[in-house]
């Protein structure tokens, strides 16, 4: 039985950091969805409905825990990984609370990524 | 159109020379290579020396294939890092070729090839996640400092051996203009580590004459700020050459220019009542014994210009040399003007503070007889410009000494 692809939402504001992970995880199979700031995240996120959304912690808009929250009060199944800047462990324990699954800081390893996604996704 | 390669190649390598931040020269290698060889996107990882991994610094390409700037990083153990610097892994270093991993994980069969065959397999999956067709090492001496990884080419050809050997070259460009920018950097912040340890350790010597004389208590802080906010005043309005040189001699010498009533006995220094013809002799001596104490240190001839004539006046009725108008050494001059507004705002033994605007008054009074009339002037455009003095003394405390530009 063909399992159906999974889907994923990119929200940074850098269009470079979105096109890469994008290209990368569509390499793993894994259809990506792209957004460039807060606002286009959350429209895009009604719109598609993804299993599974990275979510980069600072952006000019809104930032990420805010439309963490937001996501948060409209489902609660969706899985939440935040893109962080630097070690910021406040802000990591502040995502978790909000319901984030885990974070990914930057820079990060390709190859601990594709086991987070092996794990928690695929 | 080889020739045409080498030329830019060529020019890239020039270009080490001229470029002295190290990050302007890799881009413009990655841009030649990018250019050049016709690939998809290239990259480097550079070692972090805090973070003790290699995270990719600078890369070109279209957005999508190619790796972000520092979004990525490898670990040391990682296959990538390890092909070069693991020696039981018996391959050539000179460079990893895509094809040539292939080729091998296959030629692979017995039982005994597993392990090799295994870190092959997870090199190549390794290069996958950047999508890296080549990678050339960059060492200095025996450390790896950089690997450089590139993309597919866009005619899907393979990489000529000529091609691989410039990259060779070019990665050691890399390497060498990297190890002189971080030398550069290292220096750099000794500098700013020693000038930063020398003012501290000044300020704490400076204080030690606060135990003895407890009217002193802030008085040499307040001093050193009053100094260099007139300091600036007279920098703006071109009276300071060698500025920065200046401003080090004076810091250090106003924090010192008290240093001198170390000699003095205490019973003088916190006299209630007025002092003897003889006791104001003895601590006339204070800039002398003070120059003296300093006179030890070569790098603090200027400063101590400025601890020695800290009380001569403009007319020459000063001590302890009367030295007349322009003799007296401008640092010596700002210092003066500095010290005796502040004595005259805070309490005395033998007197109470007067007001601010007094102080301003007898300033005023003084100019082009106590005073050299331009420092005064400096001093009256503060007064005017920032009305509390006081607050500007003591605003910023020990980190105006450190960070003066603060100030304004």
């Amino acid at each position: 039985m063909a399992m159906e692809k999974k889907k994923v939402l990119i929200v940074d504001d850098e269009s470079e950091i979105v096109d890469f992970l994008g290209r990368f995880l569509q390499r793993l199979g894994i259809t990506a969805i792209k957004a460039n700031s807060g606002e286009e995240a959350l429209k895009k996120y009604s719109q598609e409905h993804p299993d599974f959304i990275f979510l980069d912690i600072q952006m000019p808009d809104k930032d990420g825990i805010t439309i963490l929250k937001e996501i948060r009060k409209a489902d609660s199944a969706v899985k939440v990984f935040m893109i962080t800047g630097k070690d910021d462990k406040d802000l990591q324990a502040k995502a978790k609370k909000y319901g984030a699954l885990d974070y990914i800081t930057k820079p990060l390893d390709l190859s601990e990524l594709t086991v987070k996604i092996n794990n928690y996704i695929l | 159109m080889k020739a045409e390669y080498h030329k830019k190649l060529q020019i890239a390598a020039r270009q080490t020379i001229l470029i002295h931040r190290a990050d302007t020269l890799v881009r413009i290698i990655l841009r030649t290579i990018v250019a050049s060889l016709k690939v998809k996107h290239a990259g480097i990882f550079i070692y972090d020396k805090v973070k003790d991994e290699y995270v990719v610094k600078v890369s070109r390409g279209h957005s999508g294939i190619k790796v972000p700037a520092g979004f990525i990083k490898t670990r040391k153990d990682s296959p990538l890092i390890r092909y070069f610097t693991d020696k039981s892994i018996d391959f050539p270093k000179e460079h990893i070729l895509w094809p040539k991993i292939c080729r091998r994980i296959k030629s692979y069969k017995t039982k005994k090839d597993i392990k090799i065959k295994k870190f092959l397999e997870a090199l190549k999956f390794e290069l996958s996640l950047y999508e890296a067709k080549a990678c050339i090492p960059g060492f200095f001496r025996k450390d790896l400092v950089g690997v450089l990884f590139l993309g597919e080419k866009r005619n899907k050809k393979s990489f000529g051996e000529e091609e691989l050997r410039f990259l060779s070259v070019l990665a050691s460009d890399v390497v060498m203009a990297l190890k002189n920018a971080w030398l550069i950097e290292d220096l750099n912040r000794q500098l700013a580590l020693n000038k930063r340890l020398l003012f501290q350790t000044v300020a704490a010597l400076a204080s030690s004459i606060e135990a003895k004389d407890k009217y002193t208590i802030g008085h040499t802080e307040r001093v050193a700020n009053y100094c260099l906010a007139i300091a600036y005043v007279l920098r703006k309005r071109g009276k300071i050459e060698k500025w920065e040189k200046f401003l080090e001699n004076l810091k250090i010498a106003a924090l010192f220019h008290d240093i001198g009533k170390i000699g003095i006995p205490e019973s003088i220094l916190n006299k209630e009542m007025a002092l003897s013809d003889e006791e104001k002799k003895i601590i006339q001596n204070h800039p002398l014994i003070g120059a003296n104490i300093l006179n030890h240190i070569e790098e603090f001839k200027e400063a101590l210009e400025g601890v020695r004539y800290h009380h001569e006046k403009y007319d020459g009725t000063g001590y302890p040399f009367h030295l007349k108008g322009r003799k007296i050494p401008l640092i010596a001059s700002i210092i003066a003007l500095a010290d005796t507004f502040d004595a005259m705002v805070t309490d005395r033994p033998y007197r109470r503070a007067v007001s601010q605007d007094k102080a301003i008054e007898e300033i005023k009074k003084a100019k082009g007889i106590q005073f050299a009339p331009f420092v005064v002037d400096a001093f009256l455009n503060i007064y005017h410009s920032k009305g509390n003095l006081w607050e500007l003394s003591q605003q910023t405390g020990r980190q105006l000494l450190l960070n003066p530009d603060k100030l304004f």
